[in-house]
């Protein structure tokens, strides 16, 4: 089953379109929506929380239509962005006393508790609190109603390493639910190197793929080797190659057919999420 | 619809002191001088008041905030004018509290008798004026906002003469059951139903 079901979804900006998008994110995963900075991923996530109105296209959410449903799906999902819009002179317990009211399955001590172990204290006002600590504080309102889907936009942007791999756990944890999910939108890879399940990519405002991770890692490879096994038809089967004035490193969609091709003469590895994206966003040929 | 009351209520609770503090000001600039002084300072305090309210909420973004709440955007705009009616008729009626202990303590002051219409004039004005007011605060952004309530507070003192006239033909005259005077409450009350439709339309649209 889906819990986001994306159709067409396009949106003109005279800098930049959203093209078209259509995306499913299966329920019971978490779906890491990777791209270079401005490509779209902010877009696409505000225009299926209803922020923005898209040209064309439909979103469902948990199996409800967005807009027409948003009040039923926003009771459901949880958000944390890296722009957390709190009243800044309120203190966490004001802040707390004005959102909880809204959710019919709002759980005091669950909150309480991530309070507690993410050491934020209710008497602290908005403004004394760090970019991380306030994406904590989102984190918690947002684990605190019995989300189903949580849908997080560039959360780990402005977390330091510790409170990155902590809330990585706690990502974990939550996933032990198999009713609940995750899209969590980064251009930090690594995060989801460690705890994702299918990764969608956009680029240019288009989806490139979206795929389970571990067929994503068995498809792609990571070619390297002398300049000497290049020509042009072999450097038209790199997704995107750099090369240098000793040799050469490039992406490919096809380990089976690079493995055929370049037999013993060239290393294959397995690329990184970082390395897919940046050889897809750089595209051709780069001269190092 | 009272969460989000509630809401504003909870936004506003540091700053209420700033409702005070207008009505104490107003209070001493209109009283000892304007004999329509009851009007004005319910007036300037209702609208300083519901300007103070909006200037929070964009000051913070509110509105970015709001959404990710579930409640439909009709449900925010709803709230704020339900708001801007309660902030007036309190503004309205402190007005009116502190002209009845002024005039039983200082009879000097020399204040022509209240009556009903100094509640119901006021209120009106200041629904009136927010019935321009929000749905330009729901369609412009921070900046636009921002100059808005400038543009209110120079329109507001350049109308306080006006009001002060209007207010005291009706008392002089005896105007109180002059079925006019209730065709303009009526009209009133369609403007800023009408207001509230259009600033629903306009934050529906209106991409945060």
């Amino acid at each position: 089953m889906n819990v986001i079901e994306i159709r067409n979804l396009t949106k003109t900006y005279p800098e930049f379109t959203v093209d078209q998008v259509s995306l499913d994110v299966k329920q019971g995963y978490i779906t890491g929506l990777i791209g270079p900075n401005g490509v779209g991923k902010s877009t696409l996530i505000k225009m299926m929380l209803g922020m923005i109105r898209p040209d064309s296209g439909s979103v469902k959410i948990l199996g409800c239509k967005m807009p027409a449903q948003e009040v039923d799906i926003k009771q459901r999902i949880g958000i944390v962005s890296d722009d957390c819009f709190y009243y800044e002179h309120l203190t966490i317990r004001d802040m707390k006393k004005m959102i909880a009211p809204f959710y019919k399955k709002w759980d005091e001590q669950k909150f309480n508790r991530y309070l507690e172990q993410f050491e934020l204290s209710p008497k602290k006002k908005i403004e004394q609190l760090s970019k991380g600590m306030k994406v904590k504080f989102a984190l918690a309102v947002a684990l605190s109603h019995e989300a189903e889907l949580l849908i997080m936009d560039e959360p780990t942007s402005g977390l330091d390493p510790v409170f990155r791999r902590e809330m990585l756990d706690l990502l974990a944890d939550m996933m032990q639910n198999e009713r609940n999910s995750i899209i969590f939108s980064t251009h930090i890879t690594t995060d989801l190197d460690r705890i994702a399940d299918y990764i969608a990519f956009i680029n240019r405002g288009k989806l490139v793929f979206n795929e389970a991770k571990d067929t994503l890692f068995e498809r792609y490879a990571i070619v390297k080797g002398d300049s000497e096994l290049l020509d042009s038809d072999i450097r038209n089967k790199f997704i995107g190659i750099r090369e240098t004035t000793v040799g050469f490193e490039g992406l490919v969609d096809n380990r089976q057919e690079a493995e055929d091709l370049f037999g013993n003469y060239a290393l294959l590895d397995k690329p990184t999420l970082e390395d897919i994206m940046y050889f897809t966003a750089k595209g051709g040929r780069i001269h190092a | 619809m009272l969460n989000l009351l509630r809401k504003d209520f909870i936004a506003l609770k540091s700053s209420l002191w700033m409702g005070l503090m207008f009505l104490t000001v107003f209070s001493a600039v209109f009283i000892p001088k304007h004999s329509s002084s009851v009007h004005l300072v319910g007036i300037y305090t209702a609208f300083a008041t519901l300007s103070h309210a909006t200037m929070i909420d964009v000051k913070n973004q509110n509105h970015n905030f709001l959404v990710t709440l579930p409640i439909s955007r009709k449900n925010i705009v709803q709230a704020k004018y339900m708001m801007s009616i309660i902030i007036s008729l309190v503004s309205v009626l402190a007005s009116y509290g502190i002209h009845m202990f002024a005039t039983s303590v200082f009879p000097v002051l020399n204040k022509p008798e209240l009556t009903v219409m100094d509640i119901i004039g006021p209120a009106a004005i200041v629904l009136a004026l927010a019935s321009i007011y929000l749905p330009l605060f729901y369609s412009l952004s921070k900046k636009g906002t921002s100059i808005i309530n400038g543009v209110f507070f120079i329109l507001l003192l350049a109308l306080a003469q006006p009001t002060a006239m209007f207010m005291n033909m009706i008392n002089e005259n005896r105007l109180h059951s002059d079925p006019t005077l209730y065709l303009i409450l009526i009209g009133i009350i369609l403007l800023f139903i009408v207001s509230y439709y259009i600033a629903a339309v306009l934050f529906t649209k209106k991409e945060l």
